[in-house]
């Protein structure tokens, strides 16, 4: 068969339609690319091609509530190099060198790097405005001045684990630094240039300037006084007892403000890198739960008096345990409180006697009350790392758990909770919202931005029920166990705690946290001061809360009200004399007698001292502890005995 | 046995005249960063590239007023001469070693391809020879067989430079030129599978072939590596948008996209130029083929008719290929694209061949009205 020149023809057109679409296809092509595709190619080529220089904002500063400045950022101007666009790498260096009196070697050497940005800084010294500008002068291409900018602690460690630190972007890391870092930091403004690909400026493309804008300041309700009583407290409680960690907090009960907050161990904010992580990482105040112990039986008692399940007047007796379930949960002291009425329960903080109230509420209610004082769920403080607390599920709890709870143990809770929850006794029923930031403020006039405002959760209990518990509270101080917190003049309520501290599933021996929780004035509290000590090893008294936390709380609370002008009151009631909270003896003068005349004496004390004897003789010449000093009940006394009766 | 001969076909050499303005313009633009940087004149390619048009425009003119049946004389000649060059091109120290490829003669910085004069070449032979072929093109092995062993031998040399692009061109070539010459079509069917079948051997003997031929599918799953041209080719085109950045305003060119000059000229083009500047030139291309082919169809004897659709699919197939590797739509294949791209061999021999067109158009057999 033949080709003819008809079929050749045919074949022609064929190509040429063909080559034609295929043609048409690539345009089709093209317009996918140029049209539909073209923003984000665009998007991701300006990528590609900008370099951006970045300016800092100025960070905003952090303020007491009288407008004391805990942090600041000082900024210097930094001399910031791009390599690639320096031509003249030489004369450059030899300029800059002179300017920054830095070794021209040294400037030269950075100049050559192979990095985007390099930054050109004499030693840590920070380079001054007038420095600044004659390298700006200078005017060399791909040398740039941008501001770079240091936190400044005016009040050194004070509220280092509120305040938080930051970063060497300046970013928030941890306290109010990360909680409020988008107000504080500002925004980032940037030089933006164009750059061909190997890093050199593309020609006849210009830079664009965007500013960086400064952050706005925040206002704490901290008060620098108030703080620097707590901390004061700590570091000498700390110096005392060498404990594992202590936490206090300052509240003003009626709008919620923390006025201070203070834990140990801390750390210097302005070099957190030196200290351990969870000291910059943990505040512990909010985050740390522990078993609360006797400062939770104020729930239990205000949810009685709430439910009208106790008179205070009621008479209730204590036989040095309460038997639950067949088992004997016993009274802290040993034989028992006896007779007594519930406001003396209260006062000597008496566990069978709270173990009965919780068993006249009921778990429901008991664990409604609980809940509604704010346990087991976070106060929503505006800080960040805030811990929720444990509690019973309801239907996990039997008679048992029921009676513990009462008194505060097999629950686990945060300090803020604790303070929160007497912080609505002491404002008359209301759980309030606790805040640690007061107002966002301008840095630059001091206008307020924005305030914030006291938040009330819930109603929990009544005002004459708040009334009542502060009247039992005011008498733990001044009658009962608390009595070490007792301000002349300053009527204080509060409630002691001591609690043992679990460990794998056992509760550690010798391991307590002692607690004190307090309010003042009692008819009308503007403070609520709590601290707990955890792990304290004191040199010569027991372990408890009365004895430790109480007397700190006190203190706290008396330098607090007289630096906030409150006037004393002579209203309150009188402070009860007596060594109640705990059973301690004051050890007689067994010196000079027999041994059979300091035996006699030891148990006619009516403390119940054992007595050790050393060396041969008739008389005792010597005693260890010494007359006067104050033991445990029960501790035991040594007699150095001798020959020769001392004189006197 | 002389006609008087028509006029140019005034549209080839308008399209031409208009494409190689382009080029030229687009090269200057293209690599003059480039060029500064490397030779310290921007000029360095713009200079150049227009010594070879003025070549290739007299080559081009003289081709048009020479009798293009004088060259079916020494269209043997030609073929032996190709092929001698291709082989020569790829002794060391003779050949120059260029981008990879041992594909230049010549000294400095001028040099001449042979893989470009032989494509022409070998056009001019298979036209040659498939136009006395009419009787046998049913036959596999008198009619089909010879023109394409020639055509492979040619490939084969080319592949020992390496030169994927010139090979593939002058396959699609030789493959335009047999189906217009009335190749049987279950003979190319069975060149296609035979080709896939190739194709597939090569991937089975090393799968990661497949990864780098496909590349070209998803280019940012190797942004930096077998992906880095294609980014960079569509960072350009999609940035020039519709209506492009303007002449003289591309970032890509500087120094970020490489080769701007030759292969991927067409990219700096769309965004400078934008897609209506694509679409222009992508348009009088598409005028060329049509142009072609009505040459071919017009043509006094069925030699004229070969050459002139062996030529314009040359220019049809490099474009295609060119535009596709630009746009991401075909495995990377290097490529010049015609009249635009900077080099010499490949300029001078497009213009070469459009004189040839334009003398075939001249002695047309048929008035169109």
């Amino acid at each position: 068969m033949r080709v003819t020149r008809g079929i050749m023809r045919r074949r022609f057109v064929l190509l040429m339609l063909g080559l034609i679409t295929a043609i048409a296809a690539l345009i089709a092509r093209l317009a996918y690319i140029q049209a539909v595709q073209s923003p984000w190619l665009t998007q991701r080529a300006y990528d590609l091609w900008r370099r951006d220089i970045p300016l800092e904002g100025k960070r905003g500063s952090i303020l007491d509530r009288n407008g004391k400045v805990l942090t600041y950022t000082a900024t210097a101007p930094t001399v910031i190099a791009v390599p690639r666009q320096v031509r003249d790498k030489d004369a450059a260096a030899a300029k800059l060198a002179s300017v920054l009196g830095m070794p021209v070697q040294k400037v030269r050497d950075l100049l050559g790097r192979n990095q985007l940005l390099v930054y050109l800084a004499p030693g840590d010294r920070r380079i001054t405005e007038a420095q600044a500008e004659a390298v700006r002068a200078l005017g060399i291409p791909g040398v740039y001045i941008s501001e770079k900018g240091k936190r400044v602690y005016p009040f050194g460690t004070l509220a280092a684990q509120v305040l938080g630190i930051t970063g060497t972007d300046n970013q928030g890391i941890t306290g109010i630094e990360k909680q409020y870092d988008s107000v504080l930091e500002g925004e980032r403004g940037s030089i933006t240039l164009f750059a061909q690909a190997n890093g050199e400026r593309m020609p006849d493309t210009g830079e664009q300037y965007v500013p960086a804008s400064d952050g706005q300041d925040v206002q704490l309700t901290l008060d620098v006084g108030i703080q620097q009583f707590v901390e004061r407290e700590i570091e000498q409680a700390v110096a005392e007892y060498t404990p594992d960690r202590a936490t206090a907090i300052v509240e003003d009960p009626k709008t919620g403000e923390i006025l201070a907050m203070a834990n140990y161990p801390s750390f210097d904010p302005s070099h957190w890198q030196d200290f351990p992580p969870n000291t910059y990482n943990q505040n512990l105040a909010i985050w740390q739960t522990f078993e609360p112990g006797s400062t939770f039986k104020v729930v239990t008692l205000s949810a009685a008096l709430q439910e009208g399940k106790v008179n205070l007047n009621d008479r209730f007796y204590d036989p040095g345990y309460y038997e639950v379930a067949g088992h004997r949960i016993k009274c802290w002291k040993a034989g028992g409180h006896g007779s007594e009425s519930f406001l003396n329960v209260v006062e000597n903080s008496c566990n069978p006697g709270f173990i009965a109230l919780g068993e006249r509420l009921g778990k429901e209610t008991l664990f409604s009350y609980i809940r509604k004082f704010g346990f087991g769920s976070k106060t929503g403080i505006d800080l960040p790392g805030e811990g929720n607390g444990i509690l019973f599920k309801l239907n996990q709890v039997g008679p048992l758990e029921l009676a513990t709870t009462a008194f505060g143990q097999g629950v686990s809770v945060t300090p803020i909770q604790q303070v929160m929850a007497v912080g609505a006794v002491a404002n008359g029923g209301l759980l309030m919202q606790p805040h640690v930031v007061k107002a966002i403020v301008d840095h630059e006039t001091g206008e307020v931005v924005k305030t914030v405002d006291p938040t009330v959760v819930r109603r929990v209990i009544s005002t004459q029920t708040a009334a009542q518990v502060r009247q039992a509270l005011e008498s733990v101080v001044a009658r009962g166990s608390g009595t070490n917190a007792y301000v002349d003049g300053y009527r204080v309520a509060g409630k002691t705690g001591t609690a043992q501290v679990a460990k794998n599933g056992r509760y550690e021996p010798g391991h307590y946290i002692v607690s004190f929780i307090g309010m003042a004035p009692a008819d009308d509290p503007k403070l609520v001061a709590y601290i707990a000590i955890d792990n304290p090893h004191p040199q010569d008294r027991p372990v408890f809360g009365g004895q430790i936390a109480a007397p700190i709380v006190g203190r706290i609370l008396a330098d607090s009200l007289a630096y906030l002008g409150v006037p004393k009151s002579a209203q309150g009631l009188p402070k009860k004399p007596r060594w109640n909270d705990t059973p301690m003896v004051e050890v007689p003068n067994f010196v000079g007698m027999t041994l059979d005349q300091a035996k006699r004496a030891a148990l006619a004390s009516g403390a119940q001292l054992s007595t050790e004897v050393q060396g041969k003789g008739p008389y005792v010449i010597w005693q260890s502890p010494q007359a006067g000093q104050k033991v445990p009940d029960g501790s035991t006394v040594r007699l150095y005995l001798g020959n020769v009766k001392p004189p006197g | 046995m002389q006609r008087a001969w028509e006029k140019f076909d005034i549209v080839i050499v308008a399209v031409t005249l208009v494409l190689l303005g382009m080029g030229l313009v687009m090269v200057h633009s293209a690599s003059s960063v480039i060029s500064a940087q490397k030779f310290h004149d921007p000029y360095f390619y713009a200079k150049r590239q227009l010594l070879w048009a003025g070549l290739g425009l007299g080559s081009m003119f003289t081709l048009a007023n020479i009798d293009y049946h004088r060259l079916r004389r020494y269209a043997p000649h030609i073929a032996v001469l190709s092929f001698l060059f291709l082989a020569v091109v790829l002794i060391p120290g003779v050949g120059q070693i260029r981008g990879g490829s041992r594909a230049w003669l010549g000294i400095g910085t001028f040099g001449i391809q042979p893989s470009e004069f032989a494509k022409l070449g070998l056009i001019l032979f298979l036209s040659h020879y498939l136009a006395d072929a009419r009787g046998r093109m049913h036959s596999l092995l008198r009619g089909f067989l010879p023109p394409l062993l020639l055509a492979l031998i040619a490939v084969g040399l080319i592949m020992l430079e390496p030169d994927l692009g010139q090979s593939v061109v002058i396959m699609g070539t030789t493959v335009i030129l047999l189906f217009a010459a009335g190749a049987r079509v279950a003979h190319l069917a069975g060149l296609a599978g035979l080709g896939l079948l190739g194709f597939a051997g090569l991937v089975a003997a090393a799968p990661y072939r497949i990864n780098r031929i496909l590349a070209f599918l998803d280019p940012w799953q190797d942004p930096l590596g077998n992906g880095y041209q294609v980014i960079q080719s569509l960072y350009a085109l999609g940035s020039g948008g519709l209506v492009g950045l303007g002449l003289g305003n591309s970032h890509q060119k500087y120094l970020y996209l490489p080769e701007p000059q030759t292969d991927f000229v067409f990219a700096i083009l769309g965004e400078e130029l934008g897609f209506l500047g694509c679409a222009a030139a992508l348009s009088l291309f598409a005028v060329l083929v049509w142009r072609g082919f009505r040459t071919a169809m017009f043509a006094p004897d069925d030699f004229g008719a070969l050459l002139a659709s062996g030529i314009t699919g040359m220019i049809a197939v490099q474009v295609l290929i060119n535009v596709g590797v630009v746009t991401g739509s075909i495995p990377a294949t290097g490529i010049t694209l015609p009249f635009i791209s900077f080099g010499g061999s490949s300029l001078t021999l497009m213009l070469t061949g459009v004189g040839i067109l334009l003398n075939i158009s001249r002695q047309s057999a048929y008035r169109v009205a």
